[in-house]
């Protein structure tokens, strides 16, 4: 019996949603458009130097982004000596491969970058509940029936935020940093729950 | 008809100013470039890269410098806007990553030994071997600018083509590795200092 009502109280901690669990007040519904700024300008070339650690390997290369029309976008990585490792292509949902080394060319390793850079690169977000925190708001989506939450710091996106389902604990934390207009000159894509993780500094 | 062709494939090729080499240039470029590898003990040069992606709006500009020592190491480090050197050891590549170092050993991978072995080859120009290329002489005004398409298919879907630019002494001013999607990257080498002494300490790890 005391075996049951831990449990319960373990479910019931674990089930807390996740603005609560992050000290943020209880979400209100609402259905708001926010913006993901940092790869939307059509005239800009984003590159950054990219550093890659996959368990205790660590790898580096240029990690390259262009806006090519709303909502489409080109990512391509290469060696610092200019060797395309992979060059993928983003069109709303769909997701297309124009090269990828033979020893990358993994189907689980591709649709985690696949999530990943979709998440990174999206611009235009449907949001359905919204909490407030001091300065800080948390909005909440839904993206391929996996719970995403954008936190602002007063208007500036600072975080991107893909949550487990039942577990409400955090699997994949984008942050963006040293902001300049539209443009994050620091950003990290860091997975908790697989030992993946990308850093990327802006280097133009 | 012929006369019209004739007219159409003079005016293509002056407006590239480029024309195919005679057989006699060609024997007289590969002398040259082959006596100035063998006479090449030493490289030091810097060098800047262009990398074009055809969707970019500008090219991606990378340099730093590069150093050479007979026979077969070498010493690629970029300097602007990062700081990253690799040098090829043996069969190893050494790595310097904003002080993070790491090294790859390629004795297991076939593909990449030879993709690194025409780095190394090209620094020096010679890369002369039919068997290897098919390769296509032309000339730019006093320079010469060699394309050499791999035959190796596995080495084809990674570049189509080396294009090695010469100067009329036959050192190597420029390589372009040409991807099959026709995306580039171009080095340009600049204050090309040969065989001055270069210490061990620079391809030290």
């Amino acid at each position: 019996m005391r075996f049951l009502l831990i449990s319960s109280f373990l479910i019931l901690i674990s089930c807390k949603s996740y603005p609560l669990k992050n000290g943020f007040d209880q979400p209100t519904k609402k259905v708001q458009a926010v913006v993901n700024p940092y790869f939307s300008n059509e005239n800009k070339d984003y590159v950054y130097k990219a550093s890659i650690a996959v368990y205790d390997k660590s790898f580096g290369g240029v990690f390259i982004v262009k806006k090519l029309a709303p909502e489409t976008h080109r990512i391509v990585f290469t060696t610092e000596m200019g060797n395309k490792i992979f060059d993928f292509s983003l069109y709303n949902d769909e997701f297309k491969i124009n090269f990828i080394l033979e020893e990358l060319d993994k189907k689980l390793l591709i649709n985690i970058l696949k999530k990943d850079f979709k998440l990174l690169v999206k611009e235009n977000i449907v949001t359905s509940e919204k909490s407030i925190q001091a300065n800080q708001t948390l909005y909440k989506t839904n993206v391929a029936n996996k719970k995403v939450f954008y936190k602002y710091v007063e208007s500036q996106l600072i975080s991107i935020h893909r949550i487990g389902g039942v577990s409400n604990k955090e699997k994949v934390n984008i942050i963006f940093s040293k902001k300049e207009e539209d443009t994050a000159k620091n950003i990290q894509i860091l997975h908790q729950n697989i030992q993946l993780n990308i850093t990327l500094k802006a280097i133009n | 008809m012929h006369n019209i062709l004739g007219v159409f494939f003079l005016l293509v090729s002056l407006s590239y100013g480029q024309t195919k080499m005679q057989q006699q240039e060609i024997v007289i470029l590969k002398a040259k470039v082959k006596e100035q590898a063998k006479q090449t003990q030493t490289i030091a040069s810097d060098f800047i890269q262009y990398k074009h992606l055809d969707f970019l709006t500008d090219d991606i500009v990378t340099s730093g410098k590069l150093a050479f020592k007979a026979p077969d190491l070498v010493k690629w480090e970029y300097v602007k806007p990062f700081e990253y050197s690799v040098i090829f050891k043996n069969e190893n590549l050494y790595i310097n990553d904003e002080g993070k170092k790491s090294d790859v050993n390629l004795s297991s991978s076939k593909l990449f030994k030879k993709l690194n072995h025409l780095i190394i080859n090209s620094v020096k120009g010679d890369m002369f071997n039919d068997n290897e290329f098919n390769i296509i002489y032309y000339k730019t005004g006093e320079n010469s600018d060699v394309h050499f398409s791999p035959k190796n298919e596995k080495i084809a879907k990674y570049i189509k083509q080396f294009q090695i630019l010469f100067n009329k002494k036959g050192e190597v001013q420029q390589i372009k590795m040409v991807e099959p999607s026709n995306d580039y990257t171009k080095i340009v080498f600049e204050n090309r200092v040969l065989n001055k002494k270069i210490s061990d300490a620079v391809f030290a790890h």
